[in-house]
């Protein structure tokens, strides 16, 4: 401990070096944490998927739709228990940038699919009894300070749904119980948007419970079975894939995301390695000093490599400290396409031995320096 | 009892091939009390003498025997614990850290130590006073005159306590009053403190404060002079 007064004052020597450098790894600590949070936000929609739910789509793209009439057919198929639908609504509310998920959905079925939407039997009652009623999840409500009984107005973004506004009022708050419902979306009749659609008794994707998840490939084969060679031959898979092909609509986003923050972390690595060792360089002299005192080289090391652990660490608290504070609902809006998005305590860790790991390795190379540092020639250098 | 004995020592340097001599088979007995002073022309090899006594430098051959120990014999590690026990090395350029204040500065070789942090203070403060600093423990180097920065460097050299201390062109850098006072400060810590100094320096004037003045030419010993 006594040495480190000593470490605090080396780092405080250039002050603006010092601040460069722990803003150079609370930046790369930020993204890296950032990046992680939202990996892992779509990855928790796939992980907490259902076994027992298979989402059926057309076999095209899911930006094309089937027809309603397709759900009788999947609930006779042996195995199936349940069956209910969704359609994307694409609204605009307000402004286009104010961008959320909006559902058009079978009420009654859909949330017997999903009991991950959670509602008291008063509010459950409220959104089935108005046909214009929505429910919306706390993480959006809180967003928009949306509340229970305002009015709604969406204005049409998909043509297929028309001209006129949507208007609607907001029936409950629903929290989500589970990843695989995030509580950034908004959820509506079907009936209120077909009753408008320009293509009536079109549905976006079909949601299947199935009895026994082992049955889950032949049902699935079973569906799609059904509707081959007709002109809506569709596509049936698991909730899990159903929830990874979305994400994979962004493209390999673990990739993407995973080498931008490696990059980031490499080259601040680099960077805080080069102040340090300049720093070392600069204060040759003294280091020859406090070797001729008796410093050992081990002590010297240690104090070196103490002040790049230092920085990168108070670096790193401030990189977490800025990820915590603006990578969250209230700052990030995913748009309903993933569960709510957080640096969770795991990667808060992570991104701090991250932070410690670079401070380590930024020193090393500085702290041998000084270490080795031959203290006649040292000296000989300023004399 | 003699505190510093060296036997032929030789210290040559390598630069590329070439091996170039700097000091050839000197043999100085020092005793305890003394305060010596190496005179000679610049690249005589008094200054790599002064590192050899420190232990900052190796002789080539020859061995250096301070009280108890053949220093010569030492591993780095070992060399560096008797540097901070034994030493206290007087820079011509004060060498103080800028960053950290007198007072900080002083306590720095006692960091080495298993002191408290009040031992520490109370050394601290009883070295500053010897070099009549005792009002200027929180000021910076940068706030401070030369002469009083070299001060500050003795109070550091002699905090510890150390059995010898070795100052290299002390008044080198200095005015000639502060050069006087500096060198008055080196003979009273001979006088009453009974330190071993060994002083090196090519300023007539300060050898004189010396009481026993050795001459380096060539990396050779060619006279003794005794003053006083």
């Amino acid at each position: 401990m006594k040495f480190l007064g000593l470490v605090l004052k080396s780092a405080k020597r250039s002050k603006r070096r010092t601040l460069l450098t722990v803003m150079s790894v609370a930046i790369a600590v930020f993204l890296f944490a950032a990046l992680r949070a939202v990996l892992d936000g779509f990855n928790a929609g796939a992980e907490a998927a259902s076994s027992t739910r298979v989402v059926t789509i057309r076999s095209t793209s899911l930006m094309f739709q089937m027809p309603i009439s397709h759900l009788e057919t999947i609930k006779n198929i042996p195995g199936v228990q349940d069956v209910t639908y969704a359609s994307w609504f694409g609204g605009i509310y307000k402004d286009p940038k104010n961008f959320f998920g909006q559902f058009a959905v079978d009420p009654e079925g859909y949330l017997r699919m999903y009991p991950e939407i959670q509602l008291t039997p008063d509010e459950r009652k409220a959104f089935l009894d108005d046909r214009t009623g929505c429910i919306i999840g706390d993480g959006l409500a809180r967003i928009y300070g949306f509340k229970v009984g305002d009015k709604i107005t969406l204005q049409v973004g998909i043509p297929l749904y028309g001209q006129r506004d949507y208007d609607f009022t907001v029936r409950a708050i629903y929290r989500s119980g589970g990843a695989a419902v995030d509580n950034q979306s908004m959820m509506f009749h079907w009936k209120y948007a077909d009753e408008r659609s320009m293509l009536k008794g079109q549905i976006g994707w079909y949601v299947t419970q199935i009895a026994n998840p082992d049955q889950a490939p032949q049902i699935m084969r079973a569906i799609d079975e059904k509707f081959a060679n007709s002109p809506y031959e569709t596509k049936t898979d698991t909730e899990r894939a159903f929830q990874t092909s979305f994400v994979s609509m962004f493209g390999n986003l673990s990739l993407l995301l995973g080498s931008i923050a490696l990059a980031v972390v490499i080259t601040t690595l680099f960077v805080a390695a080069n102040t340090m060792a300049m720093s070392v360089r600069e204060r040759t002299t003294e280091i020859a000093v406090m070797r001729t005192l008796g410093f050992p080289s081990a002590t010297i090391f240690l104090l070196v490599a103490g002040e790049g652990l230092l920085m990168a660490t108070v670096g790193g608290i401030l990189g977490i400290a800025a990820a915590r504070t603006i990578v969250n609902p209230r700052f990030l809006n995913a748009g309903g396409f993933i569960p709510e998005i957080g640096v969770n305590n795991t990667n808060v860790l992570v991104a701090l031995a991250l932070s410690v790991g670079i401070g380590l390795l930024a020193g090393l190379i500085p702290a041998t320096m000084a270490s080795r540092l031959k203290i006649v020639d040292a000296l000989r250098r300023v004399a | 009892m003699a505190l510093i004995e060296l036997r032929d020592v030789t210290k040559a340097y390598k630069r590329d091939a070439i091996e170039i001599p700097v000091l050839d088979r000197v043999s100085i007995t020092v005793p305890e009390g003394d305060f010596l002073g190496l005179m000679g022309p610049s690249g005589s090899g008094k200054s790599t003498l002064l590192n050899l006594l420190a232990g900052i430098d190796r002789p080539s051959r020859g061995a250096i025997r301070i009280g108890d120990t053949d220093i010569s014999t030492l591993s780095e590690r070992a060399l560096a614990a008797w540097r901070a026990r034994h030493i206290g090395f007087i820079f011509q350029l004060y060498n103080l850290i800028p960053v950290l204040t007198a007072f900080e500065n002083v306590e720095l070789p006692l960091l080495l130590t298993n002191l408290s942090k009040k031992q520490r203070r109370d050394h601290v403060l009883t070295a500053l006073g010897i070099v009549g600093l005792g009002d200027r423990e929180k000021h910076y180097p940068r706030q401070l005159s030369g002469g009083q920065e070299q001060r500050v460097a003795i109070a550091r050299a002699i905090v510890t306590d150390p059995t010898l201390l070795l100052a290299d062109e002390p008044t080198g850098d200095l005015d000639a009053k502060s050069a006087s006072e500096v060198l008055t400060l080196l003979q009273r810590l001979n006088d009453e403190y009974k330190k071993t100094i060994v002083m090196v320096t090519h300023d007539p004037h300060a050898a004189e404060r010396a009481k026993r003045v050795l001459h380096l030419e060539k990396g050779t010993l060619v006279e003794a002079q005794q003053v006083g």
